[in-house]
């Protein structure tokens, strides 16, 4: 089930939204995400949903994107499910579909950015649109030490596993007791670690000067324009249509329950 | 003027019982490989981090005394100040890569110090080259081995073209041939490119031979400062407990059975020679 | 005591780590596990005491069958002292250290007493026991990690990497224990890289590479054989390159000296001892 954030990960490919500024596809996941917001009937939704899959296509992120709605389809069970039973207004069952494919609208579009925006690239994109370099920094290092902190955590159990700690067994109150046997030292082990890293920070003379340099720096080109622009072209004339235009009938459809 | 000059320096970490370093005094001219050796606690960790201004500026405590680099006194100059003229190597390879990949990580000290991206560019192929770098230049730390980590490092720290290598035992955690092959790259720093080198070191079979001088430090203090050959015969390094050499310390064991070798060994080979010479004698 | 029977093992079922190894290791013994990082000897020395199980082959601790016994059960057999210390330190005493591991392994209240004093004692840990092993020193809090296995006195005890940033002395000091612990009849294991190490203090050496066994006798074969040596990133210990050179100059010393008393006694006898 977990499986459904497979489409919030990073893969390395060569296509043309890889390519784009991630700032261009900054503002082009926040119009689509905004957009998802702005309408709450079946029709539309599903036409908005429908657009954003040319746009995976393009990112060569399509199976992907499949693989992770197939796992996300329990919750979505649910939530029709529920919503239907617990709901006040007068379709409940309509209402709950469009709950639903709302929040894939709204998975999809941040999915965009994500599945097309290395780490660095991020930190990179959020400096240069004057972010303090400390916490792009911050959030670039967290990404770097991840796996070394799992496999940390797993010798950390190993060890506690040896000295007679059963981590599977007992019931949920004994379980949460025996999460403090990996906690300490894990917490612990960074924080030592934490102080060995900063060490070496500073002898490479990180803080130093705030006219930091970058050796690779990201550049809008013309299709990073043109994508900024038919981004708020979409995002105005959608909000437009919104609070001022009566959508057809067809659109407004609705589930008789 | 010497490269790096302590002078009666003393310092005493905050909270701490007792002195770390106690009236050390040093003189390391340009060119020369020095072996820094001790017992656990002897204060060569902490004298490595004399020499960058890590003492007294990032671990702060009590201290007396001076130490220049360059012509600078620690006092005064701040680390980032003197990261461009010594570099420090510490000896647990994945706490010094806080980047996602070797050429960002390359870049990293550079790029702190504000240097022209054109020539951070230049730096960083320099470093890929002279290190045997490419086929790692995309990897994340945790996709290398120990002994690749450690020669990222090594680059990351050479980006800044410092005039000073201090190595913080770079070799602990690595496996033998790791450690040899880091251990060459600073011997050829030395010998080809003039590098001065600080080497804190546990195995002096391995480094004796290329360094110039061995300092020894017990509980604090220099006790011995010489020539390795000079400084590794002497009683008080057996009687502390270093990692002297098997030759060596063979050749301590024949001189006190009354049997004299032309000079002190480093190394197996050399053993071998001398035994042959003396026997043709 | 312990018997390997042509064990495959992989992570997650995909990486494989072992490739059908077999050992064997009798009580009393001690032996050195040697090789490349990833060859797969800490994940051989983990199927020891139960932390992994194989998803081939057998794996027989003191005549039992492993995939019978929990990991606590078999830690009781195989005490495992890992590298670092801080992976394991986390109550508020010394002493509640010692007695954790004790009580988790079905020890009364009054073994858990009696040991954990002697083991205080054993391991000169008195004066730190009511203190909080987070204010140690790493030389300490290793020792008091040591502590915590040899409180339970298993019958083997396995170390992974000791001698890693440790000086000649506390070298010297830790070949000592396991020597004493070897002499009282505990089978001793250590998982390294130090060449220096084992030639001096260990008779027996497994090499390992890629996941299998490439060589395992008596040490001073093992690590003069370059085949081996290079197969398991291993290098040649000092005092078989100085053996070598003086075996090229005078066929009559031996290639395979393993003490530094048999290269001295070598060397006299070549100069006779007079000059």
């Amino acid at each position: 089930m977990m499986s459904f954030l497979e489409v919030f990960q990073y893969t390395r490919q060569d296509s043309a939204v890889h390519n784009l500024d991630p700032r261009s596809k900054m503002m082009l996941a926040f119009t689509l995400a905004v957009i998802s917001l702005l309408f709450l009937n079946i029709i539309p939704l599903m036409i908005i949903l429908m657009a954003m899959l040319p746009l995976l296509a393009a990112a060569k992120s399509l199976r992907r994107w499949a693989r992770s709605m197939k796992g996300m389809s329990y919750l979505l069970l649910f939530i029709i499910i529920f919503n239907t039973l617990l709901s006040t207004v007068s379709n409940p069952f309509s209402h709950s579909i469009a709950l639903a494919i709302r929040l894939l609208a709204l998975m999809t579009s941040f999915s965009i950015f994500f599945l097309t925006v290395h780490p660095d690239q991020l930190a990179q994109a959020l400096i240069q649109m004057r972010v303090r370099f400390e916490f792009a920094f911050a959030m670039s290092m967290a990404m770097r030490y991840v796996p070394t902190l799992g496999q940390e955590a797993y010798a950390i159990m190993d060890a506690q596993k040896a000295r007679g700690v059963e981590l599977d067994k007992g019931n949920v109150l004994k379980r949460i007791r025996n999460i403090v046997p990996i906690i300490v030292p894990l917490i612990i082990v960074s924080i030592r670690r934490a102080l060995s890293v900063a060490e070496s920070m500073e002898s490479r003379g990180f803080g130093a000067s705030e006219n930091r340099t970058y050796m690779e720096l990201l550049r809008f080109r013309r299709r990073d324009w043109a994508v900024l622009f038919v981004s708020i072209l979409l995002l105005v004339g959608s909000i437009y249509t919104r609070l001022f235009v009566t959508l057809p009938i067809w659109m407004l459809f609705q589930l008789p329950f | 003027m010497a490269l790096v000059e302590f002078a009666d320096f003393s310092f005493k970490y905050l909270g701490a019982d007792s002195l770390a370093l106690r009236k050390v005094s040093a003189s390391v001219n340009e060119g020369e490989y020095v072996i820094l050796t001790g017992p656990s606690g002897c204060g060569k960790t902490t004298l490595c981090r004399t020499a960058n201004g890590l003492v007294p500026h990032f671990h702060r405590g009590y201290i007396a005394g001076n130490v220049c680099i360059d012509g600078q006194n620690t006092r005064d100059a701040t680390v980032a100040k003197l990261a461009s003229t010594v570099g420090l190597v510490f000896q647990n390879p994945a706490n010094q890569l806080v980047t996602l990949n070797v050429e960002k990580e390359l870049a990293f000290g550079p790029e702190n110090l504000g240097v022209v991206p054109e020539e951070v560019r230049q730096r960083v192929e320099e470093i890929i080259d002279l290190l045997n770098l490419e086929h790692l230049r995309e990897k994340h730390p945790h996709e290398m081995s120990g002994g690749e980590q450690q020669r990222v490092a090594m680059g990351a720290t050479l980006a800044l073209k410092p005039k000073v290598l201090v190595a913080d035992e770079p070799t602990s955690n690595l496996d033998p041939r790791s450690a040899e092959l880091i251990l060459d790259i600073i011997a050829n720093l030395n010998k080809r490119n003039g590098m001065t080198v600080i080497l804190v070191e546990h195995r002096l079979d391995l480094v004796a031979k290329d360094a110039s001088r061995i300092i020894l430090m017990d509980k604090g203090q220099i006790i011995a400062d010489g020539i390795p050959r000079d400084v590794l015969s002497m009683d008080i390094s057996s009687e502390i407990g270093v990692g002297i050499p098997k030759a060596t310390q063979v050749y301590k064991r024949l001189q006190a059975k009354g049997i004299e070798l032309s000079r002190v060994p480093l190394t197996g080979e050399e053993l071998a020679l001398l035994v042959g010479e003396a026997k043709r004698r | 005591m312990i018997m390997i029977e042509d064990v495959h093992f992989a992570y997650d079922g995909i990486y494989t780590a072992l490739q059908g190894v077999s050992l064997q290791i009798e009580k009393g013994e001690c032996v050195a596990i040697m090789g490349t990082n990833g060859a797969g000897k800490t994940t051989l020395v983990k199927h020891m005491n139960g932390l992994l199980r194989p998803q081939h082959g057998r794996v027989i601790v003191d005549g039992a069958d492993a995939k019978n016994l929990s990991i606590a059960e078999l830690s009781r057999i195989v005490g495992l002292v890992w590298q670092n210390p801080d992976h394991q330190l986390f109550l508020d005493s010394v002493r509640k250290e010692i007695e954790f591991g004790l009580k988790n392994l079905g020890f009364t209240p009054e073994e858990t007493d009696a040991q954990c004093t002697q083991t205080l004692k054993n391991l000169g840990l008195e004066g730190l026991a009511e203190r909080s092993p987070f204010a140690l020193s790493g030389g300490e809090r290793k020792r008091v990690a040591l502590a915590t296995v040899l409180a339970t006195e298993p019958q083997v005890l396995a170390l992974d990497e000791p001698t890693i940033g440790q000086d000649a002395q506390q070298k010297e000091l830790l070949a000592r224990m396991l020597m004493d612990l070897n002499d009282r009849g505990r089978t001793v294991i250590v998982v390294t890289h130090d060449i220096e190490f084992v030639i001096e203090h260990f008779p027996r050496t497994i090499a390992m590479a890629e996941g299998r066994i490439v060589a395992d006798g008596s040490t001073s074969s093992v690590l003069s054989n370059e085949d081996v040596l290079e197969r398991c990133s291993l290098t040649l210990p000092q005092l078989t390159v100085a053996a070598r050179a003086l075996h090229k100059a005078f066929p009559q010393v031996s290639e395979r000296l393993t003490l530094l008393s048999e290269l001295e006694d070598a060397v006299s006898g070549i100069l006779g001892g007079t000059q």
